[in-house]
């Protein structure tokens, strides 16, 4: 019956608001409201509850025998401590949602080198009053002029000019 | 300029046509003759010159007064045009007709012309061509700051990664929480449940014993009343009559003290 230590980490409030998306914000702010009302229910309920007078009742009590009965009854009463069933839950979801992380991360990191593969390539381009139209097109293929679709100059539809 | 056309042109198996051509052309000597064999340049094409060539007199350019200049010192190109012009215009090798006014007229005007607004012209093409590369400086910054976005979306997207384990905190905590109120709650419950039981045969045994006792002294008042005769009765009530009225004469007394 002696209480026990609560091992809680401690939350960050904000990081938890910035990770959950649009979508999911209520069961995010019931999770929350939940944490609020198991703290403060804990704080109502003392760790342990008061001892019982047991020579008072003895001297009181007619009844011979009984207030003995009951104090070894009591005593022998173990509550067990409730099995937490959930927590294997939790961290099986938290042990996929790690590796779904790291799918991402990687995934991440890879689109980034594409990106700054991409951005190197246009920030080295030669400047344009030294470019000629050839250099133009390897550029930005758009600007590339269709000569086998319009074999005619202007080599567009007109109202493309 | 050319050698590029030859260059894009050189895939299409242009040049042995190129070649060919030359080799069905007028004369053996321009058949040996192989055209731009070296090395293709890739740089890109080198800035274009500011401004032209310098010219004197509007038509002789620069290079061939430098030319001159260390046999024949400043005034040779001049001595030489003078004498070149007087010579081919004495001996008729050069006819003055009227050609040669339209001549003067024409060159004359074009050299005027350009000489008053050639600046001007200039500056107005180069600012058409200057917005266009303005626009395309445009798009290429825009793009720049795009793919710059979105690395750094990217990188906020991983940063939010790292995060992550608060949700599973909370749940946990909230799993904890639980089962730590439960636990106590049924401790305190169970506290509870004896010592209702405990006070309730406190409570009884009380409630009994009062009863006892109340019945007891009624049980005794009862009997008293009735022991006390009728005759006992009367010798009390004389007596208490007596005593009052003493007791009214001593407070009478006093009062008047």
């Amino acid at each position: 019956m002696a209480g026990r230590k609560l091992a809680l980490k401690t939350i960050d409030w904000v990081s938890f608001v910035e990770i959950i998306p649009r979508n999911q914000k209520t069961i995010a702010n019931s999770l929350k409201s939940w944490n609020e009302t198991l703290h403060t229910r804990l704080a109502n309920l003392p760790e342990k509850p008061p001892a019982i007078d047991w020579a008072y009742y003895k001297t009181r009590v007619a009844k011979a025998g009984l207030v003995d009965d009951f104090e070894k009854k009591y005593n022998a009463l173990k509550i067990p401590v409730p099995e937490d069933k959930y927590t294997a839950l939790v961290d099986n979801e938290e042990r996929e949602d790690v590796k779904n992380c790291a799918a991402f991360l990687s995934e991440s990191q890879d689109r980034i080198q594409e990106y700054e593969k991409q951005l190197e390539k246009i920030k080295n381009i030669i400047p344009f009053d030294q470019m000629t139209i050839d250099d133009l097109n390897e550029v930005f293929p758009e600007t590339k002029l269709d000569k086998k679709k319009y074999p005619y100059w202007p080599h567009q539809p007109i109202e493309d000019l | 300029m050319l050698s590029r056309v030859v260059l894009s042109a050189a895939a299409a198996a242009a040049a042995p046509s190129l070649k060919n051509a030359a080799a069905l052309g007028p004369g053996v000597l321009q058949a040996t003759r192989v055209f731009h064999t070296g090395q293709p340049r890739l740089a890109p094409v080198p800035p274009l010159p500011e401004y032209g060539g310098k010219v004197r007199l509007g038509l002789i350019p620069e290079e061939f007064f430098q030319f001159l200049y260390p046999k024949t010192g400043v005034t040779g190109p001049y001595v030489l045009g003078t004498g070149l012009s007087l010579y081919f215009l004495s001996k008729e090798i050069y006819v003055i007709t009227p050609e040669t006014f339209s001549t003067i007229s024409v060159v004359g005007l074009m050299v005027y012309v350009i000489k008053k607004y050639g600046a001007s012209i200039g500056e107005f093409l180069d600012k058409l061509n200057e917005e266009k590369i303005a626009q395309l400086e445009e798009v290429k910054q825009a793009s720049i700051k795009q793919i710059q976005d979105a690395i750094d979306m990217e990188k906020a997207h991983q940063a939010l990664v790292q995060k992550r384990h608060y949700l599973f905190d909370v749940q946990r905590n909230n799993i904890a929480l639980a089962l730590e109120v439960t636990y106590r709650d049924r401790l305190y419950r169970a506290y509870k449940e004896v010592k209702n039981r405990l006070d309730y045969h406190i409570s009884v045994q009380n409630m009994l014993r009062r009863k006892e006792e109340e019945h007891m002294m009624d049980w005794v008042e009862k009997h008293v009343v009735w022991s006390i005769s009728a005759q006992q009765e009367k010798e009390t009530i004389n007596k208490c009559i007596a005593d009052l009225k003493l007791l009214a004469k001593k407070a009478q007394a006093q009062s008047v003290m």
